[in-house]
C-alpha cells in the first residue's frame, strides 16, 4: 500500500499561496486602518468610515480562514464507536434487565438462568445507546 | 459599494491611498483572471482535508479487521499480508450487451466471490466457530469497501491537482458530503461486525424472528432458515438469514425452494425489509406496498420475482424506514421498536388479504448479523 502517497498530498504549495494571500490582505487591511484611523482624527468621518469597515472586513476574513481549518484538526482521532445495550427478559416472570453488550450476544439468545425465577431470561433487545449530546432532528 | 470607494481612494492625495489604489486595483485584477483557479485551489484543498479523513477510516478498518482475526482465529502469522490483499479483491460484472440470461451469469460470479470469501476468511481464522467467520467475512467487505472509496477519491484528487482542471475537482467536491456520509456508515458498520451486533438492515431478520417466536427452524437454502407457525388459523411460513453470524443468505432460493414445495398452495408472499428514507421522514416508519423488498444487485430479487410470477402468488412488501447512516450502523432504539409495528403491519397484512387455511411466506430479509432464530 503506497501510503506515502498521501504525503504529498500536504499541499505544501497551497499551504504556501494561502499564507501569502493572507499576508497582503492583512497588510491592505492594516493600512486601511492606519488610514481610517488618520482620516478620523482630521475629522472626515466618512472616510474614516469606509477605511476603517474596508480593515475590519480584511481582518474577518483571515479569521474565517482560520475557522474553516480548524474542523479538520478537530477530528484527528477518527472515526469513533457507539455504547451497545442488551436486553434481557425472562418469559416466565417478565423480569427485565438491561446491561452492557458483550461480544456473543445475539437477539433471541437464551443467555443467562433468571435472578428471580427457574426461567432462563432471552436476550429481546439489542441497540445502541442515544448520544444525549445528540440532538433530534 | 465599488463606485463609493473609488470615490473615497480618489479623494486621497496622499502616498498611502496610492499604495492602497494601487493593491485595489492589483487584486480585482488577480481576482479577475485567476478567480477559478482559487476556486480550485479551495476546493482542492477541501477535498484533501476530506481524503484525509477517509484515509484514516480505511486504516481503522484495516486495522479492526486484522485485531478481530488475531482475537478469533487464532492464526499462526500475522494476518495483516492477507488481509491486505483482501481489500484489494474486485468483481467485474458480466456484459449485459446480449442481456439474457444476464441475471444467472451474475449469480454465478457472485457465488464464486462468496466461495473465495469464505475460503480466504478460514484460511486467516482456522480458529473461528461459524457466525465469528461470517462476522469476520462482513467486516472484511466492509474493510474492502472502505479501501474502494479511499481510493477513488484519492484518484480524483490527485488527478484534480495533476491538471488544475476545475471540472475534475468539481466532479468529486460536488458528491463528497455524500461520500463521507456513505463512509462514516462503513466505518460505524466496523464495530457492528466485530462484535456481532445486530445492525439496520437487521430489521428484516428481527421481524422473521419475533414471528417465529422460538418455532423449531430447518435449512432450506444456502445459509436460510424457516419455520412454520400457525396465525388466526392461516399456515404461515417464516424464512430468514441463517443467525446470528453476519449473513443475508439467500432468500431467493429459500422462497423458489419453498413455493415449489407447497406445490400451489402459497396464497400470498410477504418480504419485510429495511428502506431508504427520505430526508423529513422518520426514522422506522413503516410503509406498505407491493413487490419484492429487497435490496443488493438483483439477483435475489429476480428469483423471488420469477417464483411469484410462476406460481401466481401476490408480492406484498412491508419497508421499514432508515437513514443511509443508519443501514449498517449498530441497530438504533427507534429502528428497534419499529420491528413490533413492522409485525403488527404483517399480520394486519396476513389478515386482509388471505384467508383462513391459506399458506403465506413471510421473508425477513437483510443482514443477520447479532440476530438468532
Ligand atoms: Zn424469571
Amino acid at each position: 500500500m503506497a501510503d506515502s502517497d498521501v504525503g504529498p498530498l500536504a499541499g505544501a504549495t497551497q499551504n504556501w499561496t494561502t499564507l501569502a494571500l493572507m499576508v497582503v490582505v492583512g497588510a491592505i487591511a492594516l493600512a486601511s486602518l492606519y488610514m481610517g484611523f488618520t482620516n478620523y482624527g482630521e475629522g472626515n468621518m466618512e472616510t474614516a468610515f469606509m477605511y476603517i469597515l474596508i480593515g475590519v472586513s480584511g481582518f474577518v476574513a483571515i479569521g474565517f480562514t482560520f475557522f474553516k481549518a480548524k474542523p479538520a484538526t478537530k477530528t484527528q482521532d477518527g472515526p469513533k464507536e457507539v455504547e451497545v445495550v442488551t436486553t434481557l427478559e425472562c418469559p416466565q416472570c417478565n423480569l427485565k434487565r438491561v446491561r452492557a453488550f458483550q461480544p456473543g450476544d445475539y437477539i433471541f439468545k437464551k443467555d443467562e438462568p433468571c435472578t428471580r425465577c427457574e426461567g432462563m431470561m432471552t436476550v429481546t433487545r439489542i441497540n445502541a445507546r442515544k448520544d444525549p449530546k445528540e440532538k433530534k432532528d | 459599494m465599488f463606485q463609493l470607494l473609488g470615490q473615497v481612494l480618489q479623494q486621497q492625495d496622499s502616498e498611502i491611498g496610492m499604495i492602497l489604489n494601487t493593491l485595489f486595483s492589483l487584486a480585482f485584477i488577480v481576482y479577475l483572471f485567476y478567480a477559478q483557479k482559487i476556486q480550485g485551489m479551495t476546493m482542492l484543498r477541501q477535498i484533501e482535508v476530506s481524503l484525509r479523513k477517509i484515509k484514516r477510516y480505511r486504516d481503522k478498518g484495516k486495522n479492526v479487521a486484522v485485531e478481530a482475526i488475531k482475537d478469533y482465529g487464532k492464526p499462526e502469522q500475522d494476518p495483516t499480508p492477507q488481509v491486505e490483499r483482501f481489500i484489494e479483491h474486485f468483481m467485474i460484472e458480466p456484459v449485459s450487451m446480449d442481456p439474457a440470461g444476464v441475471v444467472q451469469k451474475l449469480g454465478s460470479i457472485m457465488n464464486v466471490r462468496e466461495f473465495t470469501f469464505k475460503q480466504e476468511v478460514v484460511r486467516m481464522a482456522p480458529e473461528a466457530t461459524e457466525s465469528q467467520r461470517n462476522n469476520l467475512e462482513n467486516l472484511l467487505e466492509a474493510s474492502l469497501v472502505l479501501n474502494q472509496f479511499y481510493k477513488i477519491i484519492r484518484h480524483y484528487y490527485l488527478m484534480g491537482k495533476k491538471t488544475m482542471n476545475i471540472y475534475i475537482i468539481m466532479q468529486i467536491h460536488m458528491i463528497l458530503p455524500m461520500i463521507i456520509k456513505q463512509i462514516e456508515a462503513y466505518s460505524a458498520a466496523l464495530q457492528a461486525f466485530r462484535d456481532g451486533i445486530p445492525i439496520g438492515d437487521s430489521v428484516g431478520p428481527i421481524v422473521a424472528s419475533k414471528l417465529l417466536n422460538g418455532a423449531p427452524t430447518k435449512l432450506v437454502a444456502t445459509e436460510m432458515m424457516a419455520g412454520e407457525i400457525e396465525f388466526e388459523g392461516r399456515r404461515v411460513i417464516v424464512t430468514k438469514a441463517q443467525g446470528p453470524g453476519g449473513s443475508v443468505g439467500k432468500p431467493g432460493d429459500a422462497i423458489d425452494f419453498l413455493v415449489n414445495r407447497e406445490e400451489g398452495k402459497v396464497k400470498m408472499l410477504i418480504t419485510v425489509d429495511a428502506a431508504g428514507k427520505l430526508e423529513g421522514e422518520e426514522v422506522g416508519e413503516i410503509a406498505e406496498g407491493v413487490g419484492a423488498a429487497i435490496g443488493g444487485p438483483g439477483v435475489e430479487k429476480y428469483k423471488i420475482e420469477k417464483a411469484a410470477t410462476e406460481n401466481n402468488v401476490p408480492l406484498y412488501a412491508v419497508a421499514i424506514k432508515q437513514g443511509m447512516e443508519h443501514v449498517v450502523a449498530p441497530l438504533v432504539e427507534e429502528l428497534m421498536e419499529a420491528t413490533d409495528k413492522a409485525v403488527s403491519s404483517v399480520k394486519g397484512l396476513i389478515l386482509d388479504y388471505s384467508e383462513e387455511g391459506d399458506t403465506i411466506i413471510v421473508a425477513g430479509i437483510g443482514n443477520t448479523v447479532g440476530v438468532g432464530q
